[in-house]
C-alpha cells in the first residue's frame, strides 16, 4: 500500500500533515517517536518583524469550533530561524514553513532569508489571516495574490503554496491565478471571519474585536471549496478545515485534496494527526486501494 | 502527541457544597508527577460540545487526582454529571508549579477567591512535609454561602482559615481585602500567594507591593491546547503576552496586569 505523496518535487511519507498555527513548540510536551510519523510539518506563520499579537480575549469556543484571533504572535522570521527553525529541523519531518509579509517587499525578504537555510522542503504564503489589520486580504484579489505568488516563485529555492480564504465570492477564480503565478501547491482553507457578542456588556468578545472561525463548524464549506478548486486547477491541494478523523480527511481527499492538515483539532485531542493517519491506512486496506493517488479527486 | 495524553477513571463524585464538587480520577501516573499550581486539561465527553477541553488546578493528588470545581458554563455542567467507572480524558500535569518558599520564609498567605481555593490544599500537603513549623493563613472569600465548605482539610494541617462573603451569610461581610489591615505581613518572612477574580489579585498586588513582600499569582483565561501550541490563553503581563498554559498558570505576583 503506497501513501506517499509528491508535491512539486518534494515526496512527502504520507499525505498528513498539521495546519499553522496548531502545532506547538513545546518540545518538552511531545512524544517525538509519534511526532516524526506526520508526513510534512507546518510551523505557526513568522513575519517579517517580531509580532505580539492581539490583545486578550483571543479564543472562545463555538459549536463545534472555535474563533481565534492571535494575530500571529511569533518571534519574526531571524527569531525563528535563529531559536525554532533547529528544533523543528531535529525532528526530521519535511517542513513547509508558512510565512506572512505585510507587504510584497517583506515576504520576498523573508523568502531571502529562508533561501539561505538548509532542512526546508517548501513554502506556504499565509495570503488570507483574518485576524490582521489590512483592509484587504491578499487571497481576497486575484491580481493581488498573482503579483504576490509570481514574485516569491521568481526568488525561492523552495516549492510554493498559496493559503486562500474563504471569504471571497469565487475561490476558483484565486486559485487559478495562484496557479497561473506559479504556485506549485494550494492550501484551502484559513478561517472564516467571524466574530461573537457578550449581550451583558454589548461588547465583542474577542479583543481584536473580529476572528476566524475553524473547526468541524467549517468542515462542509471547506470541503465545498476543495472539490470547486479541484475541478479547475491542476496543482496540488492541501485540504484544510474541521479534520477531526480519518473520516473527516477521506472526504477531502476524495473532493481532490493531495495531502490533508489537522488544525484546530490538535487542541482537543493532540493525538488527532495520528488517529487520522491510522484511520486513513484502514480505510485504503478495508477498500483494497494500493496507492492513495487512486483516491484523490476520486469523486464519482 | 504529547505523552501527557491518558484515559483514567472516575472514581467517586461529590458535592461538598451547593456550588461546589469534587470530582476524583484513578491517575497514579499524575499523583506521582504533579506539583502544587500544575493543572490537568480535561474532555469532559467524547463529542464536539463543549467543544474545548477545561483546565483545573489539582486540589489535592494522594491516591487519587481530586478536581476540587464550580459548576459555571456547559463543560463543568457535563462534569458534574460523571460518575464512578466513567472514562475521562486527561493531560496533564502541565503548566508552571508554584515555587518552594526558601528558609527564611516563615509565614505563608494564601488569598483565595471563590473556586481560586482549589490550587491550595495541594500546596499545603507539600508545605506541610516539608516544613512543618510554617505558619499557613488562608484568607478566602466567596459570593455567599453557597460558595463556602467547611475547608477542614486546610484547619488540619493548622492552617488559619478567615472567610468573607460578599453579603455576609458566612464570615466576615465584604471582600476578601477586608482581611489585610490585621494580618501583618513582612518582606523578610512573609510570602503570599493569590488565585481568584482578577479584582482580588489585582487589589493582592498592591497589599503586597505595600509592603515589599513577594508572592505568587495563578491566572486563568480561556484556553484551548493548554500545550504553548495555539497562543489563545495569552495574558497582559510586564513583559508582554504570556500564555497561562505554557509561561504560568503560576506567575509571580507582581508580573500580570490585571
Amino acid at each position: 500500500m503506497k501513501i506517499a505523496v509528491k508535491i512539486a518535487d518534494v515526496i512527502f511519507k504520507n499525505p498528513l500533515t498539521v495546519a499553522s498555527g496548531t502545532f506547538g513548540h513545546a518540545e518538552k510536551y511531545y512524544d517525538f517517536e509519534e511526532v516524526k510519523k506526520l508526513g510534512a510539518i507546518v510551523p505557526k506563520t513568522v513575519t517579517f518583524h517580531p509580532q505580539q499579537g492581539n490583545p486578550p480575549q483571543r479564543i472562545m469556543e463555538t459549536p463545534s469550533g472555535m474563533l481565534n484571533a492571535i494575530g500571529i504572535e511569533n518571534p519574526g522570521i531571524d527569531g525563528f530561524i535563529q531559536n525554532k527553525l533547529p528544533a523543528f529541523k531535529k525532528i526530521g519531518v519535511p517542513l513547509i514553513i508558512s510565512i506572512l509579509g505585510h507587504t510584497d517587499d517583506q515576504f520576498l525578504q523573508i523568502v531571502e532569508k529562508l533561501n539561505q537555510q538548509k532542512g526546508i522542503s517548501a513554502l506556504e504564503l499565509n495570503l488570507s489571516c483574518p485576524n490582521l489589520k489590512h483592509k484587504i486580504l491578499v487571497a481576497q484579489d486575484p491580481k493581488a495574490t498573482y503579483r504576490v505568488v509570481s514574485k516569491v516563485k521568481k526568488i525561492s529555492r523552495f516549492p510554493v503554496m498559496a493559503k486562500l480564504a474563504p471569504n471571497v465570492t469565487d475561490i476558483t477564480e484565486i486559485a487559478l491565478a495562484a496557479e497561473t503565478a506559479g504556485a506549485d501547491g494550494i492550501s484551502l482553507i484559513n478561517t472564516f471571519a467571524a466574530m461573537a457578542i457578550d449581550i451583558e456588556t454589548r461588547r465583542s468578545v474577542l479583543g481584536n474585536f473580529t476572528g476566524g472561525l475553524s473547526g468541524p463548524a467549517i468542515r462542509p464549506a471547506a470541503v465545498y471549496f476543495v472539490h470547486q478548486v479541484a475541478k479547475k486547477v491542476k496543482v496540488p491541494i492541501i485540504a484544510m478545515g474541521g479534520i477531526m478523523t480519518a473520516h473527516d480527511a477521506l472526504e477531502f481527499i476524495i473532493a481532490g485534496a493531495t495531502m490533508v492538515a489537522v488544525g484546530t483539532a490538535n487542541f482537543v485531542n493532540p493525538r488527532a494527526p495520528l488517529e487520522v493517519l491510522q484511520g486513513i491506512e484502514e480505510y485504503l486496506r478495508a477498500h483494497k486501494i494500493k496507492d492513495i493517488k487512486e483516491l484523490i479527486g476520486s469523486l464519482e | 502527541m504529547p505523552s501527557l495524553q491518558n484515559t483514567f477513571q472516575v472514581v467517586s463524585q461529590q458535592k461538598l457544597c451547593p456550588k461546589f464538587y469534587r470530582l476524583c480520577i484513578d491517575a497514579p501516573v499524575i499523583c506521582q508527577t504533579v506539583k502544587p499550581g500544575q493543572f490537568v486539561h480535561i474532555k469532559v465527553n467524547d463529542q464536539l460540545f463543549p467543544f474545548f477541553r477545561r483546565p483545573f488546578s489539582v486540589y489535592r493528588a494522594q491516591k487519587y487526582v481530586e478536581i476540587f470545581y464550580e459548576v459555571v458554563g456547559p463543560g463543568t455542567a457535563v462534569m458534574a454529571r460523571m460518575k464512578k467507572g466513567d472514562p475521562v480524558d486527561v493531560i496533564g500535569p502541565i503548566g508552571r508549579p508554584f515555587s518552594m518558599p526558601d528558609k527564611k520564609i516563615k509565614k505563608i498567605v494564601m488569598v483565595a477567591g471563590g473556586i481560586g481555593v482549589a490550587p491550595f490544599l495541594i500546596f499545603c500537603d507539600a508545605l506541610r512535609k516539608k516544613h512543618s513549623d510554617l505558619e499557613l493563613i488562608l484568607l478566602y472569600g466567596g459570593r455567599s454561602q453557597g460558595h463556602v465548605y467547611d475547608m477542614k482539610e486546610f484547619k488540619r494541617h493548622g492552617c488559619q482559615v478567615h472567610v468573607a462573603t460578599n453579603d455576609g451569610s458566612v464570615g466576615k461581610k465584604g471582600y476578601v481585602s477586608g482581611f489585610f489591615p490585621k494580618i501583618n505581613i513582612d518582606r523578610k518572612d512573609t510570602f503570599i500567594y493569590t488565585c481568584g477574580p482578577n479584582p482580588m489579585m489585582a487589589a493582592v498586588q498592591t497589599w503586597a507591593r505595600k509592603y515589599g513582600v513577594a508572592g505568587e499569582a495563578v491566572c486563568e483565561e480561556v484556553m484551548a491546547c493548554a500545550l504553548g501550541a495555539c497562543l489563545g490563553c495569552s495574558i497582559k503581563t510586564r513583559s508582554g503576552y504570556k500564555t497561562v498554559c505554557y509561561d504560568g498558570p503560576v506567575f509571580d505576583l507582581q508580573e500580570p496586569i490585571f
